[in-house]
Protein backbone atom coordinates (compact mmCIF):
# COMPACT_ATOMS: atom_id res chain seq x y z
CA UNK A 1 0.00 0.00 0.00
CA UNK A 2 1.35 3.41 -1.06
CA UNK A 3 0.84 6.27 1.24
CA UNK A 4 1.55 9.80 0.02
CA UNK A 5 4.93 11.04 1.54
CA UNK A 6 2.97 14.25 3.26
CA UNK A 7 0.99 11.67 5.09
CA UNK A 8 4.27 10.26 6.56
CA UNK A 9 6.41 12.86 7.23
CA UNK A 10 3.35 14.45 9.27
CA UNK A 11 3.94 11.28 11.76
CA UNK A 12 7.94 11.78 11.81
CA UNK A 13 8.39 15.07 13.64
CA UNK A 14 12.08 14.04 14.49
CA UNK A 15 12.93 12.11 11.49
CA UNK A 16 13.10 8.63 12.97
CA UNK A 17 13.41 7.22 9.43
CA UNK A 18 16.77 8.65 9.05
CA UNK A 19 18.09 8.37 12.29
CA UNK A 20 16.70 4.56 12.19
CA UNK A 21 17.91 4.02 9.38
CA UNK A 22 15.03 2.12 8.06
CA UNK A 23 12.75 2.99 4.69
CA UNK A 24 9.30 3.75 5.22
CA UNK A 25 9.32 0.20 3.05
CA UNK A 26 11.26 -1.69 5.77
CA UNK A 27 9.03 -0.40 8.47
CA UNK A 28 6.07 -1.42 6.83
CA UNK A 29 7.10 -5.11 5.86
CA UNK A 30 8.41 -5.15 9.73
CA UNK A 31 5.22 -4.07 11.32
CA UNK A 32 3.73 -6.55 8.62
CA UNK A 33 6.07 -9.54 10.25
CA UNK A 34 5.03 -8.97 13.68
CA UNK A 35 1.36 -8.10 13.27
CA UNK A 36 1.47 -4.75 14.39
CA UNK A 37 0.34 -1.30 12.55
CA UNK A 38 3.13 0.74 11.05
CA UNK A 39 2.76 4.40 11.60
CA UNK A 40 3.55 4.38 15.96
CA UNK A 41 6.42 2.75 14.69
CA UNK A 42 7.60 5.55 12.63
CA UNK A 43 7.39 7.87 15.29
CA UNK A 44 10.27 9.80 16.28
CA UNK A 45 10.97 10.00 20.15
CA UNK A 46 11.49 13.41 22.30
CA UNK A 47 15.08 11.82 23.94
CA UNK A 48 14.10 14.10 27.19
CA UNK A 49 10.91 13.25 27.71
CA UNK A 50 12.40 9.59 26.93
CA UNK A 51 14.74 10.61 29.78
CA UNK A 52 12.25 10.97 32.59
CA UNK A 53 9.80 7.87 30.98
CA UNK A 54 13.27 5.60 31.78
CA UNK A 55 12.65 6.31 35.55
CA UNK A 56 10.48 4.08 35.20
CA UNK A 57 11.94 1.30 33.96
CA UNK A 58 15.55 1.63 35.40
CA UNK A 59 14.61 0.39 38.79
CA UNK A 60 14.88 -3.19 37.21
CA UNK A 61 16.80 -2.39 34.19
CA UNK A 62 20.02 -1.20 34.96
CA UNK A 63 21.60 1.54 32.14
CA UNK A 64 25.01 0.33 32.76
CA UNK A 65 23.77 -2.54 30.38
CA UNK A 66 24.38 -5.02 33.22
CA UNK A 67 22.59 -7.99 33.34
CA UNK A 68 21.30 -9.95 36.40
CA UNK A 69 17.89 -11.96 35.55
CA UNK A 70 16.29 -8.85 34.49
CA UNK A 71 16.72 -8.01 29.94
CA UNK A 72 19.00 -5.26 28.87
CA UNK A 73 17.18 -2.41 26.97
CA UNK A 74 20.25 -0.32 26.72
CA UNK A 75 21.87 0.48 23.25
CA UNK A 76 18.71 -1.33 21.64
CA UNK A 77 17.71 -0.34 17.89
CA UNK A 78 15.07 2.36 18.32
CA UNK A 79 12.46 0.41 16.27
CA UNK A 80 12.31 -3.24 17.50
CA UNK A 81 12.01 -1.56 20.91
CA UNK A 82 8.93 0.05 19.73
CA UNK A 83 8.12 -3.04 18.82
CA UNK A 84 8.63 -4.69 21.91
CA UNK A 85 7.01 -2.24 24.10
CA UNK A 86 3.39 -2.05 21.17
CA UNK A 87 3.82 -5.78 21.46
CA UNK A 88 3.10 -5.76 25.21
CA UNK A 89 0.95 -3.01 24.82
CA UNK A 90 -1.30 -5.11 22.89
CA UNK A 91 -0.49 -8.43 25.18
CA UNK A 92 1.09 -10.36 22.88
CA UNK A 93 4.36 -10.47 24.36
CA UNK A 94 4.47 -12.16 27.72
CA UNK A 95 5.13 -10.80 31.58
CA UNK A 96 2.74 -8.94 33.35
CA UNK A 97 5.11 -6.44 34.70
CA UNK A 98 5.66 -5.16 31.56
CA UNK A 99 1.92 -5.44 29.97
CA UNK A 100 0.93 -3.44 33.30
CA UNK A 101 3.95 -1.23 32.56
CA UNK A 102 3.00 -0.59 28.59
CA UNK A 103 -0.83 -0.73 29.16
CA UNK A 104 -0.59 3.25 29.66
CA UNK A 105 2.54 4.28 27.35
CA UNK A 106 0.80 6.18 24.51
CA UNK A 107 2.39 6.13 21.08
CA UNK A 108 4.46 9.14 21.90
CA UNK A 109 5.99 7.98 25.28
CA UNK A 110 6.99 4.35 23.32
CA UNK A 111 8.97 6.09 20.91
CA UNK A 112 10.39 8.59 23.86
CA UNK A 113 11.56 5.80 25.56
CA UNK A 114 12.96 4.13 22.40
CA UNK A 115 14.82 6.80 21.70
CA UNK A 116 16.39 7.89 24.74
CA UNK A 117 17.61 3.75 25.18
CA UNK A 118 18.53 4.05 22.17
CA UNK A 119 21.09 6.21 23.00
CA UNK A 120 22.44 4.35 25.56
CA UNK A 121 25.73 2.41 25.18
CA UNK A 122 25.91 -1.26 26.84
CA UNK A 123 29.27 -1.37 29.00
CA UNK B 1 13.35 -10.54 7.01
CA UNK B 2 15.58 -12.02 9.49
CA UNK B 3 16.79 -8.98 12.05
CA UNK B 4 18.55 -9.10 14.65
CA UNK B 5 18.44 -5.61 17.63
CA UNK B 6 22.28 -6.25 17.90
CA UNK B 7 23.08 -5.72 14.01
CA UNK B 8 22.12 -1.98 14.77
CA UNK B 9 23.99 0.52 16.71
CA UNK B 10 22.15 3.27 18.64
CA UNK B 11 22.44 7.09 17.43
CA UNK B 12 24.14 8.65 20.21
CA UNK B 13 21.86 11.65 22.01
CA UNK B 14 22.39 14.42 24.09
CA UNK B 15 21.70 12.05 27.26
CA UNK B 16 24.87 10.55 27.35
CA UNK B 17 26.94 13.34 27.07
CA UNK B 18 24.86 14.89 30.12
CA UNK B 19 26.23 12.16 31.92
CA UNK B 20 29.24 12.39 31.40
CA UNK B 21 29.70 16.31 31.71
CA UNK B 22 32.10 17.53 34.33
CA UNK B 23 30.58 18.03 37.81
CA UNK B 24 30.94 21.81 38.47
CA UNK B 25 29.66 23.60 41.45
CA UNK B 26 28.60 26.69 40.50
CA UNK B 27 28.42 29.26 43.14
CA UNK B 28 25.24 30.13 44.44
CA UNK B 29 23.75 26.95 42.68
CA UNK B 30 20.23 26.26 44.67
CA UNK B 31 20.47 23.76 47.04
CA UNK B 32 18.74 20.93 47.87
CA UNK B 33 19.07 18.98 51.25
CA UNK B 34 18.18 15.21 51.58
CA UNK B 35 17.42 13.79 55.03
CA UNK B 36 17.58 9.83 54.90
CA UNK B 37 19.68 7.49 52.34
CA UNK B 38 17.12 4.75 51.68
CA UNK B 39 15.41 4.22 48.07
CA UNK B 40 13.59 7.43 48.37
CA UNK B 41 16.16 9.89 49.40
CA UNK B 42 19.35 8.15 47.42
CA UNK B 43 17.51 8.11 44.45
CA UNK B 44 16.41 11.64 44.53
CA UNK B 45 20.27 12.97 45.74
CA UNK B 46 21.74 10.82 42.89
CA UNK B 47 18.60 11.82 40.33
CA UNK B 48 18.93 15.69 40.73
CA UNK B 49 22.60 15.76 40.96
CA UNK B 50 22.69 13.16 38.13
CA UNK B 51 20.40 15.38 35.67
CA UNK B 52 21.19 18.82 36.57
CA UNK B 53 24.72 18.00 36.18
CA UNK B 54 26.75 20.78 38.78
CA UNK B 55 23.13 23.76 38.60
CA UNK B 56 21.98 22.22 41.87
CA UNK B 57 24.16 21.81 45.34
CA UNK B 58 22.90 18.55 46.65
CA UNK B 59 23.67 17.09 50.20
CA UNK B 60 22.37 14.11 51.41
CA UNK B 61 22.40 13.54 55.39
CA UNK B 62 22.59 9.82 56.14
CA UNK B 63 23.87 8.79 59.72
CA UNK B 64 24.95 5.09 58.38
CA UNK B 65 28.00 4.36 56.64
CA UNK B 66 26.88 1.36 54.77
CA UNK B 67 22.87 0.95 54.23
CA UNK B 68 21.35 -2.30 54.63
CA UNK B 69 18.33 -2.58 52.34
CA UNK B 70 15.47 -4.11 54.16
CA UNK B 71 14.61 -5.25 51.21
CA UNK B 72 15.91 -9.23 50.12
CA UNK B 73 16.42 -9.24 54.21
CA UNK B 74 14.68 -12.17 54.52
CA UNK B 75 16.47 -13.58 52.22
CA UNK B 76 19.37 -13.81 54.49
CA UNK B 77 17.33 -15.00 57.10
CA UNK B 78 16.35 -17.97 54.52
CA UNK B 79 20.12 -18.17 53.93
CA UNK B 80 19.11 -17.01 50.42
CA UNK B 81 21.53 -14.04 50.90
CA UNK B 82 24.61 -13.01 53.01
CA UNK B 83 24.61 -9.86 54.72
CA UNK B 84 27.22 -8.21 52.81
CA UNK B 85 25.20 -8.65 49.45
CA UNK B 86 22.89 -6.17 51.25
CA UNK B 87 24.93 -3.40 52.30
CA UNK B 88 25.86 -0.61 50.01
CA UNK B 89 28.18 2.39 50.85
CA UNK B 90 27.04 6.07 49.38
CA UNK B 91 30.77 6.17 47.65
CA UNK B 92 29.20 6.13 44.28
CA UNK B 93 26.62 8.88 45.39
CA UNK B 94 29.63 11.28 46.51
CA UNK B 95 31.72 10.52 43.68
CA UNK B 96 28.37 11.56 41.25
CA UNK B 97 28.39 14.93 42.51
CA UNK B 98 26.61 13.88 45.80
CA UNK B 99 27.83 15.63 48.85
CA UNK B 100 26.68 13.22 51.50
CA UNK B 101 27.57 14.11 55.21
CA UNK B 102 26.86 11.09 57.98
CA UNK B 103 24.90 13.01 60.60
CA UNK B 104 21.79 12.50 62.10
CA UNK B 105 19.31 15.03 60.89
CA UNK B 106 17.40 16.31 64.42
CA UNK B 107 15.41 19.57 63.25
CA UNK B 108 13.93 21.54 60.70
CA UNK B 109 13.89 25.26 61.18
CA UNK B 110 11.13 26.25 58.33
CA UNK B 111 11.40 30.23 58.60
CA UNK B 112 15.25 29.96 57.76
CA UNK B 113 15.45 27.06 56.09
CA UNK B 114 18.11 24.56 57.47
CA UNK B 115 18.30 21.66 59.03
CA UNK B 116 19.94 20.76 62.16
CA UNK B 117 22.13 18.14 62.86
CA UNK B 118 23.63 16.51 65.79
CA UNK B 119 27.15 17.22 65.03
CA UNK B 120 25.90 20.44 65.84
CA UNK B 121 25.74 22.27 62.22
CA UNK B 122 22.73 23.82 60.41
CA UNK B 123 22.58 23.14 56.92
CA UNK B 124 21.19 25.27 54.38
CA UNK B 125 18.08 24.49 51.95
CA UNK B 126 16.04 26.07 48.99
CA UNK B 127 14.42 22.82 48.77
CA UNK B 128 14.27 19.49 51.66
CA UNK B 129 13.54 16.17 50.78
CA UNK B 130 12.63 13.91 53.81
CA UNK B 131 12.98 10.00 53.02
CA UNK B 132 13.67 8.88 56.67
CA UNK B 133 11.53 5.67 56.22
CA UNK B 134 9.80 4.12 59.36
CA UNK B 135 9.83 3.78 63.26
CA UNK B 136 7.47 2.61 65.26
CA UNK B 137 4.72 3.62 67.36
CA UNK B 138 5.27 3.74 71.25
CA UNK B 139 3.04 1.05 73.11
CA UNK B 140 1.74 -0.52 70.17
CA UNK B 141 2.69 -3.81 71.38
CA UNK B 142 1.94 -4.62 75.22
CA UNK B 143 5.21 -5.26 77.14
CA UNK B 144 7.34 -4.44 73.98
CA UNK B 145 9.23 -1.36 73.97
CA UNK B 146 12.78 -0.36 71.91
CA UNK B 147 14.76 -1.67 75.18
CA UNK B 148 13.31 -5.23 74.33
CA UNK B 149 14.86 -5.14 70.61
CA UNK B 150 17.52 -7.63 71.53
CA UNK B 151 15.46 -10.14 73.50
CA UNK B 152 12.46 -9.84 70.60
CA UNK B 153 13.85 -7.82 68.02
CA UNK B 154 11.52 -6.24 64.96
CA UNK B 155 14.35 -6.86 62.40
CA UNK B 156 11.76 -4.28 60.16
CA UNK B 157 15.20 -1.84 59.81
CA UNK B 158 17.62 -4.27 57.89
CA UNK B 159 21.05 -4.82 59.29
CA UNK B 160 22.08 -5.50 63.56
CA UNK B 161 18.57 -6.67 64.46
CA UNK B 162 18.43 -8.70 61.21
CA UNK B 163 22.01 -10.51 61.66
CA UNK B 164 20.15 -10.73 65.70
CA UNK B 165 17.44 -12.93 64.93
CA UNK B 166 19.30 -14.95 61.89
CA UNK B 167 21.19 -16.11 65.15
CA UNK B 168 18.76 -16.50 67.30
CA UNK B 169 16.65 -18.59 64.74
CA UNK B 170 20.14 -20.68 64.60
CA UNK B 171 20.21 -21.64 68.55
CA UNK B 172 16.55 -22.72 68.74
CA UNK B 173 16.41 -25.81 70.49
CA UNK B 174 15.14 -28.82 68.72
CA UNK B 175 11.14 -28.36 68.03
CA UNK B 176 11.13 -25.00 69.65
CA UNK B 177 8.68 -22.57 68.99
CA UNK B 178 9.15 -19.00 67.27
CA UNK B 179 6.51 -16.53 66.87
CA UNK B 180 5.90 -13.13 65.14
CA UNK B 181 3.58 -10.50 66.08
CA UNK B 182 2.80 -8.79 62.52
CA UNK B 183 2.07 -5.15 62.52
CA UNK B 184 -1.38 -3.60 62.04
CA UNK B 185 -1.64 -1.39 58.27
CA UNK B 186 -0.34 0.56 57.24
CA UNK B 187 3.02 -0.46 57.23
CA UNK B 188 6.76 -1.19 55.34
CA UNK B 189 6.45 -3.41 52.80
CA UNK B 190 2.47 -5.27 53.19
CA UNK B 191 4.22 -8.79 52.01
CA UNK B 192 6.84 -8.48 54.00
CA UNK B 193 6.05 -10.48 57.60
CA UNK B 194 4.30 -13.50 55.71
CA UNK B 195 7.26 -13.81 53.15
CA UNK B 196 9.46 -13.85 56.36
CA UNK B 197 7.40 -16.58 57.76
CA UNK B 198 8.50 -18.33 54.67
CA UNK B 199 12.16 -17.79 54.72
CA UNK B 200 12.23 -18.92 58.53
CA UNK B 201 10.23 -21.97 57.57
CA UNK B 202 12.51 -22.76 54.96
CA UNK B 203 15.46 -22.18 57.11
CA UNK B 204 13.55 -24.42 59.67
CA UNK B 205 12.59 -27.14 57.59
CA UNK B 206 16.16 -27.77 56.55
CA UNK B 207 17.67 -27.59 60.04
CA UNK B 208 14.90 -28.11 62.80
CA UNK B 209 11.67 -29.71 61.09
CA UNK B 210 9.56 -30.37 64.00
CA UNK B 211 9.90 -26.62 64.86
CA UNK B 212 6.25 -24.63 65.15
CA UNK B 213 5.80 -20.76 63.78
CA UNK B 214 2.90 -18.61 65.40
CA UNK B 215 1.83 -15.73 63.68
CA UNK B 216 -0.38 -13.35 65.79
CA UNK B 217 -1.72 -10.82 63.52
CA UNK B 218 -3.81 -7.94 63.99
CA UNK B 219 -5.31 -7.89 60.60
CA UNK B 220 -8.01 -10.33 59.22
CA UNK B 221 -6.23 -10.34 55.99
CA UNK B 222 -3.08 -9.56 54.18
CA UNK B 223 -1.20 -8.93 50.79
CA UNK B 224 -0.57 -12.43 48.41
CA UNK B 225 -2.95 -14.20 50.88
CA UNK B 226 -4.00 -17.11 49.12
CA UNK B 227 -0.21 -17.16 47.32
CA UNK B 228 1.28 -17.58 50.50
CA UNK B 229 -1.29 -19.45 52.04
CA UNK B 230 -1.22 -22.26 49.14
CA UNK B 231 2.48 -21.81 49.55
CA UNK B 232 2.77 -22.76 53.28
CA UNK B 233 0.57 -25.70 52.72
CA UNK B 234 2.67 -27.24 49.41
CA UNK B 235 6.26 -26.41 51.55
CA UNK B 236 5.77 -26.43 55.21
CA UNK B 237 2.55 -28.25 56.15
CA UNK B 238 1.87 -28.92 59.97
CA UNK B 239 4.33 -26.18 60.50
CA UNK B 240 2.50 -22.36 60.60
CA UNK B 241 -0.60 -21.33 62.75
CA UNK B 242 -1.04 -18.00 61.72
CA UNK B 243 -4.34 -16.28 64.13
CA UNK B 244 -5.53 -13.54 62.23
CA UNK B 245 -7.76 -10.80 64.21
CA UNK B 246 -10.61 -13.10 64.26
CA UNK B 247 -8.97 -16.01 66.21
CA UNK B 248 -7.62 -12.94 68.78
CA UNK B 249 -4.79 -11.97 66.86
CA UNK B 250 -5.13 -8.69 67.39
CA UNK B 251 -5.00 -8.92 71.56
CA UNK B 252 -1.34 -9.74 72.24
CA UNK B 253 0.85 -8.88 74.88
CA UNK B 254 4.46 -9.98 75.39
CA UNK B 255 6.80 -10.72 78.26
CA UNK B 256 10.57 -10.41 76.53
CA UNK B 257 12.14 -11.04 80.13
CA UNK B 258 10.11 -14.50 80.44
CA UNK B 259 9.86 -15.25 76.61
CA UNK B 260 6.10 -15.21 76.36
CA UNK B 261 3.50 -14.09 73.70
CA UNK B 262 0.08 -13.66 74.92
CA UNK B 263 -2.63 -13.93 72.23
CA UNK B 264 -6.45 -13.69 73.06
CA UNK B 265 -5.42 -14.68 76.78
CA UNK B 266 -3.48 -17.73 76.07
CA UNK B 267 0.34 -17.38 77.48
CA UNK B 268 3.15 -19.62 74.99
CA UNK B 269 6.32 -19.95 75.92
CA UNK B 270 8.25 -19.38 72.66
CA UNK B 271 12.36 -19.74 72.06
CA UNK B 272 12.60 -16.72 69.59
CA UNK B 273 9.82 -13.63 69.30
CA UNK B 274 9.63 -11.40 65.90
CA UNK B 275 7.75 -8.07 67.47
CA UNK B 276 6.88 -5.96 64.32
CA UNK B 277 5.27 -3.38 66.21
CA UNK B 278 2.63 -0.44 64.05
CA UNK B 279 4.99 1.99 62.54
CA UNK B 280 4.51 5.83 62.00
CA UNK B 281 7.12 8.65 59.45
CA UNK B 282 10.49 8.66 60.74
CA UNK B 283 11.25 11.31 63.81
CA UNK B 284 12.78 13.71 61.24
CA UNK B 285 9.21 14.12 59.77
CA UNK B 286 7.59 14.85 62.65
CA UNK B 287 10.22 17.04 63.86
CA UNK B 288 9.93 19.36 60.63
CA UNK B 289 6.08 19.47 61.31
CA UNK B 290 4.55 18.18 58.35
CA UNK B 291 2.79 14.98 59.62
CA UNK B 292 -0.62 14.68 60.41
CA UNK B 293 -0.70 11.82 62.84
CA UNK B 294 1.59 9.25 62.08
CA UNK B 295 2.45 9.80 58.62
CA UNK B 296 3.26 13.35 56.41
CA UNK B 297 0.27 13.84 53.45
CA UNK B 298 1.56 15.03 50.38
CA UNK B 299 0.44 16.41 46.89
CA UNK B 300 0.63 13.18 44.45
CA UNK B 301 1.46 15.39 41.21
CA UNK B 302 5.33 16.47 43.03
CA UNK B 303 5.04 14.72 46.51
CA UNK B 304 5.43 18.17 48.00
CA UNK B 305 4.11 18.44 51.30
CA UNK B 306 0.71 19.30 51.99
CA UNK B 307 2.09 21.57 54.64
CA UNK B 308 5.33 23.07 53.32
CA UNK B 309 6.21 23.96 49.66
CA UNK B 310 9.63 23.62 50.14
CA UNK B 311 9.19 20.32 51.63
CA UNK B 312 9.12 17.03 50.01
CA UNK B 313 8.16 13.38 51.73
CA UNK B 314 9.42 10.46 49.71
CA UNK B 315 8.42 6.60 50.37
CA UNK B 316 7.11 4.66 53.90
CA UNK B 317 7.48 8.19 55.72
CA UNK B 318 4.50 9.71 53.39
CA UNK B 319 0.68 9.20 53.24
CA UNK B 320 0.07 9.75 49.55
CA UNK B 321 -2.90 7.34 48.82
CA UNK B 322 -2.71 4.20 47.31
CA UNK B 323 1.06 3.54 46.68
CA UNK B 324 1.82 0.65 49.09
CA UNK B 325 4.79 1.47 51.13
CA UNK B 326 8.06 -0.31 48.98
CA UNK B 327 11.26 0.12 48.37
CA UNK B 328 10.00 0.30 45.04
CA UNK B 329 7.37 3.31 45.36
CA UNK B 330 9.97 5.10 47.12
CA UNK B 331 12.29 5.11 44.25
CA UNK B 332 9.15 5.62 41.75
CA UNK B 333 7.97 8.61 43.63
CA UNK B 334 11.54 10.03 44.00
CA UNK B 335 12.03 10.06 40.53
CA UNK B 336 9.11 12.54 40.24
CA UNK B 337 10.13 14.74 43.08
CA UNK B 338 13.92 14.92 41.45
CA UNK B 339 11.62 16.32 38.34
CA UNK B 340 10.00 18.98 39.92
CA UNK B 341 12.67 19.74 42.35
CA UNK B 342 14.74 20.57 39.03
CA UNK B 343 12.48 21.61 37.37
CA UNK B 344 11.11 24.48 40.41
CA UNK B 345 15.12 25.67 40.62
CA UNK B 346 16.59 25.77 37.50
CA UNK B 347 13.65 25.97 34.85
CA UNK B 348 14.35 22.16 33.42
CA UNK B 349 11.35 20.62 31.71
CA UNK B 350 9.06 19.07 34.45
CA UNK B 351 6.38 16.17 33.18
CA UNK B 352 3.44 14.75 34.42
CA UNK B 353 3.97 12.33 37.30
CA UNK B 354 3.36 8.38 37.00
CA UNK B 355 4.61 5.61 40.06
CA UNK B 356 4.79 2.18 39.30
CA UNK B 357 6.09 -1.03 42.26
CA UNK B 358 6.30 -4.12 41.67
CA UNK B 359 6.93 -6.56 44.98
CA UNK B 360 7.97 -9.94 44.29
CA UNK B 361 7.98 -12.32 47.29
CA UNK B 362 10.02 -16.06 47.99
CA UNK B 363 8.09 -18.80 49.31
CA UNK B 364 10.31 -21.60 48.65
CA UNK B 365 13.57 -22.49 47.10
CA UNK B 366 12.83 -20.84 43.41
CA UNK B 367 8.86 -20.46 44.83
CA UNK B 368 8.58 -16.55 43.64
CA UNK B 369 5.46 -14.35 43.31
CA UNK B 370 4.86 -10.76 42.35
CA UNK B 371 2.52 -7.85 42.72
CA UNK B 372 2.33 -4.70 41.16
CA UNK B 373 0.49 -1.80 39.90
CA UNK B 374 0.85 1.79 38.31
CA UNK B 375 -0.38 4.82 39.42
CA UNK B 376 -1.14 8.46 38.47
CA UNK B 377 -1.36 11.75 40.26
CA UNK B 378 -4.68 12.99 40.68
CA UNK B 379 -6.11 16.02 42.90
CA UNK B 380 -6.72 13.88 45.87
CA UNK B 381 -4.07 11.16 46.00
CA UNK B 382 -1.54 8.74 44.20
CA UNK B 383 -4.37 6.77 42.49
CA UNK B 384 -4.56 3.09 41.11
CA UNK B 385 -4.45 2.76 37.69
CA UNK B 386 -3.73 -0.99 36.79
CA UNK B 387 -2.35 -3.96 38.52
CA UNK B 388 -1.43 -7.22 38.20
CA UNK B 389 -0.61 -10.44 40.96
CA UNK B 390 0.72 -14.04 40.46
CA UNK B 391 -2.09 -16.42 40.21
CA UNK B 392 -2.13 -19.62 42.62
CA UNK B 393 -1.18 -22.80 41.29
CA UNK B 394 1.48 -21.43 38.98
CA UNK B 395 3.78 -23.74 37.43
CA UNK B 396 7.36 -24.10 38.46
CA UNK B 397 8.90 -22.69 35.89
CA UNK B 398 6.74 -19.35 36.07
CA UNK B 399 7.63 -19.27 39.79
CA UNK B 400 11.50 -19.70 39.19
CA UNK B 401 11.12 -17.25 36.35
CA UNK B 402 9.57 -14.95 38.51
CA UNK B 403 12.06 -15.42 41.39
CA UNK B 404 14.91 -14.44 38.62
CA UNK B 405 13.61 -11.70 37.99
CA UNK B 406 13.25 -10.28 41.58
CA UNK B 407 17.29 -10.99 41.71
CA UNK B 408 17.28 -8.48 38.45
CA UNK B 409 15.21 -5.66 40.37
CA UNK B 410 17.33 -5.85 43.05
CA UNK B 411 20.49 -5.21 41.20
CA UNK B 412 18.50 -2.62 39.40
CA UNK B 413 17.41 -0.83 42.15
CA UNK B 414 20.44 -0.73 44.08
CA UNK B 415 22.40 0.57 40.75
CA UNK B 416 19.35 3.38 40.66
CA UNK B 417 19.80 4.13 44.24
CA UNK B 418 23.25 4.45 44.45
CA UNK B 419 24.71 4.15 41.26
CA UNK B 420 26.27 1.33 38.91
CA UNK B 421 29.05 -0.78 40.84
CA UNK B 422 32.33 0.36 39.33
Amino acid sequence: MIRPLAFCLALVPFGALADDGYSEEDIREIASDYGLSAEPLMLGGDVDYGAYLAGECTTCHQTSGAYDGIPVITGWDALFFKIAMHEYRAKSRENPVMQTVAARLGDEEIAALAAYFAGLEDD
Amino acid sequence: MTLNRRDFIGTAVAASAALSAPMVRAQGAPRVVVVGGGAGGATAARYIAKDSAGAVNVTLIEPTRSYYTCFFSNLYLGGFKQMDELGHSYGGLAANGVNVVHDWATGVDRDAKTVALAGGAAVPYDKLILSPGIDFVDDAVAGWDLSAQNAMPHAYKAGSQTELLKAQLAAMPEGGVFAMVAPPNPYRCPPGPYERVSMIAHHLKNTNPTAKIIVADPKGKFSKMALFQEGWNNHYAGMIDWIGADFGGDVVEVDPAAMTVSIDGEVTKVDVCNVIPAMKAGMIAHAAGVTDGNWAPVNAADMSSKADPDIYVLGDASQQGDMPKSGFSANSQAKVCANAVRGALTGSRVFPARFSNTCWSLIDTNDGVKVGATYKATEEKIAKVDGFISATGESADLRKATYEESEGWYAGIVADMFGAKA
